[in-house]
């Protein structure tokens, strides 16, 4: 995914925004933090761990999203938003 | 600002959640336990272990769990052994096995969903957990008596039989079962009752000199220099031990007894404080026992009040109890009755609560009779027995007219 792809969606940058902030969380709880419906946020999320930003893990039917950071560029992301937030 | 000097220097180590250094008159349950689990810090993943600790309130089963689980951990970090300990109160779960697992989830998934998922996946979740983490759990299951009623007889069943289904993976969670009444053993399944009775440790209501020791520690730890005499100790460790040896009582209201040391702006703990903290906890003595006593019950009860309310002391030897009936009755101008008559009039009391008696050698001269008054303060005592006497008193001036 080229890179304005991902900085250009306001909701797949609200979403790397709330997983800096919190390590993990289920996509329901993304999405209401996001005020994103369900089926965006799947779409946004699937697309991000595409891009090897973010990572999935399953529990029986529960899935789990979590920052990639095996993944350099997911790494740079997050200090990025991080630097951002910190000096507003 | 003005702050008045408190008696206390540490009051949180009277938290009922703090979790002492030391554990005193529990040192062989304790290294009974570390003897149960050993193989967690040694072979983890080898075997798997169900204990049970039972034992009156106030016996100390929910700290010795937590105090065994804080070194446990700590020495199983040092040899990088992911080894987690985590307590859970069935009752604040009420009774759910579902509640209870979450607990352990969210411990390592803090943001886990907390719901999409039924009571049967949870279990297989948190073993995966375990799994990918290659993490071990000691579980301990406080107050398992809510969950057994609640939950079912069958659900520390589905606990271990989770184990059992994954023959040759690592086994990687344990019990310590905490329950107060060992017969609910007896609803259980056979197999893990049949661990269970193998893995007891039973903890024995405590002594008064116990208590005394479990007291004098929280005393070092929470309150200043010299605020709290040895004769206070003893007398708080006595109402504990009445109590059924209930140490959770017994802290209470050392802390309690020290909150009403600084509200009369008191530089010591008195053994009117004390009172005055049993009376707060429940009161005990109700007003018309006290107005059902013989009039020279009253009298003798009253000389006691005046005697404790400004004493630090909180026994009164017998001697010193029948002097001050002697000076009372001569203040109501009644006839003092005689020394067998007191005897009987001191049974009576502590039968009905009001007084304590205790046969004790505290000084060199042998063996006396020492009297306390544990559930009343005496200046509430002294004030309701005044009023009913005057009350008394005018009545029969009125027939004798
Ligand atoms: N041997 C002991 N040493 C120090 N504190 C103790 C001891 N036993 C009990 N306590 C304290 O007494 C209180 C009650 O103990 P707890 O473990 O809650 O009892 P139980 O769970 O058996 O009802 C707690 O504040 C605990 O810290
Ligand atoms: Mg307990």
């Amino acid at each position: 995914m080229p890179i304005e792809d991902v900085i250009s969606s306001k909701g797949r940058v609200r979403i790397l925004r709330i997983l800096t902030e919190i390590e993990e969380l289920n996509i329901s709880e993304i999405a209401r933090r996001a005020g994103l419906n369900y089926a965006t946020a799947n779409q946004h999320l699937e697309a991000l761990e595409n891009a090897g930003l973010v990572r999935c893990k399953r529990f029986g039917r529960i899935r789990i999203f979590r920052f990639n950071r095996e993944n350099s560029r997911a790494r740079i992301i997050k200090k990025f938003i991080e630097e951002w937030e910190t000096n507003k | 600002m003005y702050h008045h000097f408190s008696v206390f220097k540490n009051e949180s180590k009277l938290d009922l959640n703090y979790i002492p250094t030391r554990l005193p008159h529990r040192k062989f349950q304790r290294t009974l336990l570390n003897q149960f689990f050993r193989f967690t810090v040694e072979n983890p993943g080898e075997m798997t272990q169900r204990v049970l600790i039972t034992g009156n309130v106030g016996t100390g089963k929910t700290v010795l769990s937590q105090h065994f689980g804080l070194d446990i951990t700590k020495e199983a970090e040092k040899k990088e052994i992911n080894l987690n300990y985590i307590h859970v109160n069935c009752r604040e779960c009420r009774g759910s096995l579902f509640m209870i697992l979450q607990r352990a989830l969210l411990n390592f998934h803090p943001h886990f969903p907390k719901r999409g998922y039924s009571a049967e996946e949870i279990l297989q979740i948190l073993i995966q957990i375990l799994d990918e983490q290659n993490a071990y759990l000691i579980l301990a299951i406080d107050e398992l008596e809510t969950l057994i009623q609640i939950g079912g007889s069958d659900t520390l069943y589905k606990l271990t039989r989770v184990q059992e289904a994954r023959l040759k993976a690592p086994q990687r969670l344990s019990l310590i079962c905490i329950l107060r009444e060992p017969r609910y053993l007896n609803k259980l399944d056979s197999s893990t009752r049949s661990t269970l009775q193998r893995n007891i440790i039973r903890l024995d209501e405590y002594s008064t000199s116990q208590l005394q020791d479990i007291l004098k520690d929280r005393v070092d730890l929470a309150f200043k220099h010299e605020t709290v005499s040895t004769s206070t100790l003893h007398f708080i460790a006595e109402l504990a031990s009445s109590e059924n040896g209930d140490a959770r009582y017994g802290i209470e209201l050392l802390w309690r007894a020290g909150k009403y040391a600084d509200a009369s702006e008191l530089s010591e703990v008195s053994p009117e404080c004390v009172r005055k903290a049993v009376a707060s906890v429940y009161p005990l003595v109700q007003k018309d026992v006290v107005f059902s006593l013989s009039s020279h019950e009253k009298l003798f009860l009253l000389s006691l009040a005046r005697c404790f309310k400004h004493s630090k002391a909180a026994y009164l030897s017998m001697g010193e109890a029948e002097q001050a009936y002697a000076v009372v009755c001569e203040e109501y101008n009644e006839k003092k009755r005689g020394h067998t008559q007191l005897w009987k009039y001191i049974k009576e009391l502590s039968a009905l609560g009001i007084i304590k008696t205790e046969l004790s050698s505290f000084g060199q001269r042998g063996k006396t009779t020492y009297i306390s008054l544990p559930r009343v303060p005496a200046l509430d005592l002294e004030q309701e027995l005044a009023k009913i006497l005057s009350t008394e008193n005018r009545r029969s001036n009125t027939h004798a007219d």
